[in-house]
């Protein structure tokens, strides 16, 4: 009983960590754009204020496949995040994971894409069929680059691929594989919908697609999802390519770098058509990756 | 005994037809009864692998001896079959009250059930022609009963690629039968381990021929869009779910029975795989490949449920075809799952069917306000499909990338990811369009299904998460089947299973899967509760809507992805075959016109050649 209250709280306290994590670095990537763009912008603890704000707010939903819909998106991402080792936590990484965070992380995608549909809003099963259609092209070069690694050092958790790496920075795989770390992190733009990848939120054109009905508890529990997988989606790249860490704040401080880097490329390109974004990940990062992983394997 | 389970099907079908022309349900009832004895039955047959019964039969002097033997193999798909039986005789008491046919259905699809008993029981070729016959006659009957327009054509297609297959399959037997003399596989296995490899290569690819057809791979799939697309309703659940697995047996028999990869060990290899081994692996990788892309563009819910059982054969044909201990036990496992999850699916747009009479996706809309149970199902089978934790499908997806990954084999891991996250895109379209989004005028009044067609699916809902909790209780049969083949098995415990490169627990996922789910709930408890509104009432761009059916975005849903292949789409392997066929009628015709020219001389010539051929042979003799 006591063992099951420990774990709860230790649950809870990630999942709190995590989004509290999260929303920071969504409120720094929102000063970075504004600095970009020559403005001033928002104070970086403004998505503190929107999520507190949108939770007191009146919602209006449509029907139980909404609400349905928000709670399986965040409860996804929650049960993926303890599935990843974030610094030296990890409360359950069992052999076989780097699969199956992938995996888990669909089931987010679809909790999500099932309520927005469900409100009956066309433009939000728009923004889904593009999201779909981009993740066919940016799931493959990462599963080949996945498949390497796992070839390579011979497991298949993620633990093990962060352990694989260990002894000083030259071992990390930004060094031993450089292509494949440059590649992964193209995947991870297109996985945090950052552009020229964001063809399924585009504001101009489909009223930012997924989110167009959502408001009130809804848009904050989208906010809330939104930030723990950018916690997640960040620390599997950490994990994997940046021989992880084994303190919680040289961890925070990568994952920094890494998002830092991936805002400012993501505020300087234009948006891709989304059969062109398809294209491009099949072209050369996924054409790449399988040299790379051919020489791995060989 | 085994004959039972073969000849007690076929007798009641003559029963169920004729009842069931008095008295309506009757034939769905009596089906039921006998699928459900079946099981039964068979649950005591377990353990029992020693089991052979033979039957000697003579015809005009010659004696005849047919072949009947358990073994876990048969067992399971004995097992599959009958319980896909049973819930799908369950589904269509109801669901066939309007159909004209149904007396026809319940006779054949009675007789269909004995005849796969009998293919999976044989143990000699005579006896496994026979029934494949058997089964091929009555699922054609089943296919053009159906109620649409190209049911005709698409049960011909079926059949003469059967056929096809089936015929070159009788080639070979008679031809291993000429030199040992014996019908029994046993005998064939090892006739064909002691001639030379070619000759053996050559009579296990005309034996395979017809699995291959049944199972529906590439290249010989193309019977499978129209069949299960035109088949009856109640019929694709079980055409797809479980009669494509009897392709897979078959196939099974040929590589491991016959043993096509003893015979193949000591060729040239790529990675440890046999090169042409590798060649049928790839065959599934590219029927994978190419069901997804075709299966994203369908339009027809059922075609496009159709394509991605060609997709997910893929997978079973990779996992078959690597024989290490894991392919085969993720073939296996996805079998089974696939049996579970596709007959699930089709069984919810069966009912779909039944409610709104179309299967044009965008004619649809909206549905689960009015058929939560069939959403409910269709959710649970779709999240098994795409290989999603907790459920059945992820399962057997993992031990299939373990094994591909475990060797090194690149480019079919790449085929099996892209079939994996293509089957996201065509499998939620249908959910989009036909059961969220707005709903049709002509649909508000539509109910759910009556509670025995909504039993089946309770069922299989359920199944899919036992699986895909406790795998070990599919292991357990698994683990004798791959004993049985002469593989070595992998180590499972009832959650987890060992995989190359690491193994977890099924039972931890499903705990914080619902604990990470309870957390989101108690956040969106603790909101404000909000305001219900209407579907219409959305943010429209300042628009005004009032025409629910204009504002549902069901037609071409992934068009920017579609744009990318369509070249690819164009070029059909269907009308490559047609064309074929038409240059061969066009090359017979001309060949017809240069011999029979209808003139007498020429026969007299042909008179005078026959003559001298035979006095020249005889002389030589």
């Amino acid at each position: 009983m006591i063992e099951m209250l420990i774990t709860a709280v230790k649950f809870l306290l990630i999942t709190i960590f995590s989004s509290a994590l999260g929303l920071l670095f969504m409120g720094i990537a929102r000063k970075i754009i504004a600095r970009i763009q020559k403005r001033y912008g928002p104070p970086f603890y403004q998505p503190y204020l929107d999520v507190i704000k949108l939770f007191g707010k009146n919602a209006i939903t449509h029907g139980f496949i909404f609400d349905f819909g928000s709670i399986m998106a965040l409860g996804g991402v929650i049960a993926t995040l303890f599935f990843i080792p974030i610094g030296g936590w990890y409360l359950y990484s069992m052999s076989g994971t780097v699969i199956l965070v992938i995996y888990l992380l669909a089931i987010a995608s679809l909790g999500m894409a099932m309520g927005t549909v469900g409100s009956g809003n066309p433009q939000a099963s728009l923004g889904i069929s593009r999201a779909l259609t981009q993740m066919l092209g940016y799931e493959l070069p990462f599963l080949v680059i996945l498949f390497g690694l796992i070839y390579r050092y011979q497991t298949s958790s993620i633990v093990g691929l962060m352990e694989a790496q260990a002894g000083g920075f030259m071992n990390w795989n930004l060094f031993t594989y450089p292509i494949a770390t440059i590649i992964a992190f193209i995947v991870l733009l297109g996985m945090m919908g950052k552009k020229p990848f964001d063809a399924m939120i585009a504001p101009s054109e489909i009223g930012s697609g997924p989110v167009v009905e959502s408001g009130g508890k809804y848009l904050g529990m989208m906010m809330l999802q939104k930030s723990i997988t950018i916690i997640i989606e960040l620390a599997l790249y950490v994990n994997l390519f940046l021989g992880g860490a084994e303190n919680i704040l040289v961890f925070t401080l990568k994952m920094l770098i890494v998002w830092i880097l991936a805002t400012m490329i993501g505020s300087l390109f234009p948006r891709f058509r989304i059969e062109d974004g398809v294209l491009f990940y099949w072209k050369w990062p996924l054409m790449i990756a399988i040299v790379q992983v051919l020489f791995i394997i060989f | 005994m085994l004959n039972n389970y073969i000849f007690i099907p076929i007798i009641a079908a003559f029963f169920a037809y004729l009842l069931n022309k008095k008295v309506k349900y009757t034939g769905g009832i009596i089906t039921s009864i006998i699928s459900a004895y079946l099981l039964y039955n068979l649950i005591g047959l377990y353990g029992k692998w020693s089991l052979i019964q033979t039957i000697d039969f003579s015809i005009m002097g010659n004696n005849l001896e047919f072949i009947l033997g358990n073994n876990p193999l048969s067992w399971l798909f004995a097992l599959m079959t009958a319980s896909a039986g049973l819930l799908i005789a369950l589904f269509s008491i109801k669901s066939q009250e309007n159909y004209d046919l149904s007396s026809a259905f319940n006779f054949n699809f009675l007789i269909l059930i004995g005849s796969i008993m009998g293919v999976i029981f044989a143990g000699d070729f005579l006896s496994l022609f026979i029934f494949w016959e058997l089964m091929t006659w009555t699922s054609f009957y089943i296919i053009s009963g159906g109620t649409k327009k190209m049911a005709q054509k698409s049960a011909y297609r079926y059949f003469v690629l059967s056929a096809v297959g089936a015929y070159t399959m009788l080639m070979a037997i008679i031809i291993i039968y000429n030199q040992t003399g014996s019908f029994a596989i046993g005998e064939a296995a090892q006739y064909l381990i002691n001639i030379p490899m070619g000759r053996s290569l050559i009579l296990m690819g005309m034996m395979s021929l017809p699995f291959l057809t049944k199972a529906g791979l590439f290249p010989v799939h193309i019977w499978v869009k129209g069949a299960h697309g035109n088949a009856p309703k109640e019929f694709s659940p079980f055409l797809s779910g479980l009669m494509l697995k009897v392709g897979v047996y078959g196939l099974l028999l040929v590589f491991y029975l016959l043993p096509f990869f003893k015979v193949m060990e000591n060729t040239i290899s790529y990675r440890g795989l046999p090169i042409l081994s590798y060649i049928f692996a790839s065959f599934g990788a590219i029927t994978t490949v190419t069901g997804t892309i075709l299966a994203i563009r369908q339009e027809d819910m059922k075609k496009l449920i159709a394509y991605s059982s060609i997709s997910q054969m893929g997978y079973i044909l990779m996992g078959i075809a690597l024989a290490t201990p894991l392919g085969i036990t993720g073939g296996l496992l996805h079998m089974m799952n696939h049996l579970i999850f596709k007959s699930a699916i089709f069984l919810t747009l069966a009912a779909v069917i039944y409610r709104t009479g179309t299967t044009k996706m965008y004619e649809m809309g909206g549905l689960i306000f009015r058929m939560p149970v069939t959403f409910a199902t269709y959710l649970t089978a779709i999240i098994a499909l795409a290989g999603i934790p907790p459920t059945n499908g992820f399962i057997s997806k993992w031990v299939i990338y373990q094994a591909l990954i475990e060797k090194g084999y690149l480019f079919l891991a790449l085929a099996a990811f892209f079939g994996s996250i293509g089957s996201f895109m065509y499998v939620f379209k249908p959910l989009s369009t036909v059961f969220l989004g707005q709903l049709k005028p002509q649909h508000e009044k539509i109910k759910e299904v009556p509670f025995i067609m909504q039993l089946p699916m309770y069922v299989l809902m359920g199944l899919m998460v036992l699986f895909g909790v406790l795998p070990g209780i599919q292991m357990n049969i698994i683990s004798k089947i791959s004993s049985q083949l002469g593989i070595k098995s992998v180590n499972y415990s009832l959650y987890t299973i060992e995989g190359a490169f690491g193994s977890w627990n099924s039972m931890v996922i499903f705990n914080v899967f619902t604990a990470g789910f309870i957390i989101s709930l108690i956040i969106f408890m603790l909101a404000k509760k909000s305001k219900l509104v209407g579907l219409l009432d959305t943010y429209t761009s300042g628009e005004y809507m009032n025409d629910a059916e204009a504002y549902h975005y069901a037609y071409q849903y992934y068009r920017p992805f579609d744009r990318l292949f369509d070249s690819f789409a164009a070029k059909s392997l269907t009308r490559a075959y047609e064309s074929l066929a038409d240059n061969l009628s066009k090359v017979g015709n001309a060949l017809r016109k240069g011999i029979i020219t209808g003139n007498g001389q020429t026969y007299a010539y042909y008179t005078v050649l026959f003559f001298v051929i035979l006095a020249i042979a005889g002389w030589i003799i």
